[in-house]
């Protein structure tokens, strides 16, 4: 037996560590507001009655010390602008996302490989975000792809950039980017189109309402945010 | 032993956002119900005759209270009482129904009492993405961007792509899900927007989440709560004289992330017959069922629970259903996973009017997700609540709407998910 000794540090991009301790004196649980409201209750719209309630704000924030395992490789990967994933010796299945050991039922958990992935894949599905995150809501009307990455037996979730959403297909095929300043989560990697889209059929009903939709999603962008 | 387990009652304290009220307050609502509806029980005999409870609830983050049912289960009275908190995401309420019948199959328990709820009014709306979302893999799913009411859309997609499913197909679900609701004091829909039709034309006005899906296509966010009394036969019928049956319980699940499915080795030539119906045109996946089209947990939830009840032709032994519809087109992909008609013919069902109010296997009589309301640790207990009261001939009693109770229903089903359909649980009612 041997102890596993404690961890070496290799690479670090620190963590603000006073704006976190500033954060937890001042915040923590204690209320930074409230109101009292009343409302008509009651357990069926046949019993209501007016009742008053007192509602206090009350924060909430943490963050995490994840590590990534063993498909760490992925996103060491991503610092580096490469694309990785992983391989099953026994039976070829090829994942991105990554699995350290194969899922096929006749592998017995064996465990993969790492190769290095193409930057190239075909959308297997996809959609047209009018909400999104609010930390990408400047992005919206905004594509996401179930993008099947060249050579792979999975399917990676991304948004695409430089597609008109009206053309985005099923069966487009795309280039895959990696941002230049990586932060180590899959939100690094992004997709754009490598050929000339050919959009889904729509009918005319169908394809004015979409364009008023989108027209509709730029306009609160424009109001909200300024910009595009 | 009999595995037969009684619905004896149950109840709901109704859907809406936001409800003021405190968790355990509406749970002691509902429970009251139960309690008014079978005076030979009291909360005292839970300890003194060794029954049990199951509390169901989805997230701690949305209410920032871990192990919040300690909190429930003193409020109501029953410390003391062995209790069990059961949590697997949207399934999380059918699973607590699933695991509350088998308690009693085991011969452990001879009454379960089964209690939901959720409060998602606390954070606000983009944070509550957020609580739910993190139910998806939060290395994979989550961090590509992507809500859930993205990865439902590209399902969605996937279906019009495959299937030639239309978005008039999933505004006519949403409509149909809509007026359904209207006559249900429970629901939020008519709480919040009064008690008057829509049509596809609402749905379209509605503003876009994630193409294709719009507003009135997704689930509501809810507050509220329900509770449901389960026993064995022989205290069933000592309890009530008008019960109705579980006879079948069955649960499955499928890929954490979705896009790890059309490839999926271990479903490749499970479902023969599901993998030929495939459109030569588009590229064949190595494992075409369930693909990103359908859902394979739903599936193997549902032959297990046809099974167990010993239905061997779904479309005909079985008299309504209440499908868990987070997004209109989950509708159209659970006809066909449970049996119902062919993959791709969920559509057919909705077009010729079968899933109706007045057709032959009406569905979503309550309103389900997108109209009663999705207080997710309560949804699953609320739409069997819904057809617990429709085979018990109680419509007209607890919606003061007779004119909504189905003329001698047989045979109910009943399902829930979570996830992208990760995990599945199904359940089979009778009269």
């Amino acid at each position: 037996m041997k102890q596993p000794g404690p961890e070496k540090l290799l690479k670090e991009q620190k963590i603000d560590e006073e704006y976190w301790a500033k954060w937890e004196r001042e915040g923590g649980w204690r209320p930074v507001g409230w109101k009292i409201v009343e409302m008509n209750d009651g357990p069926t719209l046949n019993e209501l009655k007016p009742e008053q309630f007192m509602i206090v704000h009350r924060p909430h924030a943490n963050f995490y010390h994840h590590s990534y395992g063993k498909v760490s490789k992925f996103f060491m990967g991503l610092l580096e602008g490469k694309l990785y994933g992983t391989k099953c010796p026994k039976c070829g299945l090829v994942y991105c996302p990554p699995r350290a050991h194969c899922y096929n039922p006749k592998c017995k958990l064996q465990e993969t490989v790492w190769i290095e992935l193409p930057k190239r894949g075909e959308v297997y599905s996809y959609t047209v975000m009018a909400i999104a995150w609010p930390s990408m809501a400047h992005l919206q009307p905004l594509v996401g792809a179930m993008v099947r990455i060249e050579g792979t037996n999975t399917c990676l979730p991304m948004t695409m950039r430089d597609i008109d959403p009206e053309k985005v297909n099923i069966g487009l095929k795309v280039n895959i980017h990696i941002e230049k300043k990586p932060r180590g989560d899959l939100l690094d990697v992004y997709a754009t189109p490598a050929e000339e889209p050919k959009p889904p059929k729509r009918t005319p009903e169908e394809l004015k309402r979409f364009k008023e939709d989108m027209e509709k999603t730029r306009a609160w962008v424009k109001k909200t945010f300024g910009t595009k | 032993m009999s595995k037969k387990v009684g619905i004896v009652a149950g109840a709901i304290s109704r859907f809406d956002n936001p409800r003021h009220t405190l968790q355990e307050e509406m749970c002691a609502e509902a429970v009251k119900m139960v309690l008014d509806d079978v005076p030979d029980l009291e909360i005292g005999d839970f300890i003194k005759k060794g029954y049990a409870c199951c509390y169901s609830y989805f997230s701690d983050i949305l209410e920032q209270q871990q192990c919040m049912h300690w909190i429930i289960h003193d409020y109501l009275g029953l410390s003391g009482v062995p209790a069990f908190r059961v949590e697997s995401g949207g399934a999380t309420p059918i699973d607590a129904i699933v695991n509350a019948a088998l308690w009693i199959r085991s011969g452990m328990f001879p009454v379960v009492l089964v209690v939901g709820w959720e409060k998602m009014n606390e954070l606000p709306i983009q944070k509550v993405n957020e609580a739910i979302a993190v139910a998806g893999d939060t290395d994979w799913d989550f961090v590509s961007g992507f809500t859930y009411n993205a990865f439902y859309a590209t399902l969605e997609t996937r279906r019009m792509h495959v299937y030639g499913e239309t978005e008039e197909d999933l505004a006519e679900v949403a409509v149909l899900a809509h007026n359904n609701s209207l006559d249900n004091p429970y629901a939020q829909w008519p709480a919040q927007h009064g008690f008057s039709k829509i049509t596809v034309e609402d749905v379209y006005k509605s503003r876009l989440i994630s193409w294709p899906y719009r507003l009135l296509e997704c689930a509501m966010t809810s507050e509220g709560a329900s509770a449901m009394l389960l026993a064995n036969e022989e205290m069933t019928k000592k309890l009530t004289d008008n019960p109705v049956w579980i006879t079948g319980v069955g649960f499955g699940t499928d890929t954490m992330r979705p896009g790890d499915r059309p490839d999926n080795p271990a479903w490749k030539g499970l479902y023969p017959e599901d993998e030929r119906i495939w459109p030569k045109e588009i590229p064949r996946p190595m494992s075409p069922y369930p693909d990103l089209t359908n859902f394979g947990s739903l599936r193997v939830a549902a032959r297990m629970a046809y099974k167990d009840a010993g239905i061997k032709n779904p479309r005909k032994e079985i008299s309504l259903v209440e499908i868990f519809d987070p997004y209109a087109g989950v509708v159209l992909a659970a006809l066909e996973d449970f049996d119902f008609c062919k993959r791709g013919e969920g559509k057919k069902l909705l077009r010729e009017g079968v899933i109706a109010p007045d057709g032959e296997l009406p569905c979503q009589l309550s309103g389900a997700l997108t109209a009663q309301g999705h207080a997710v640790g309560s949804t699953s207990i609320a739409q069997v609540v819904d057809v617990y009261w429709q085979l018990s001939n109680q419509i007209g009693k607890k919606w003061g709407a007779p004119g909504r109770q189905l003329s001698k229903p047989k045979r109910g089903f009943v399902h829930g998910h979570g996830g992208t359909g990760c995990q599945a649980g199904a359940v089979v009612l009778e009269v």
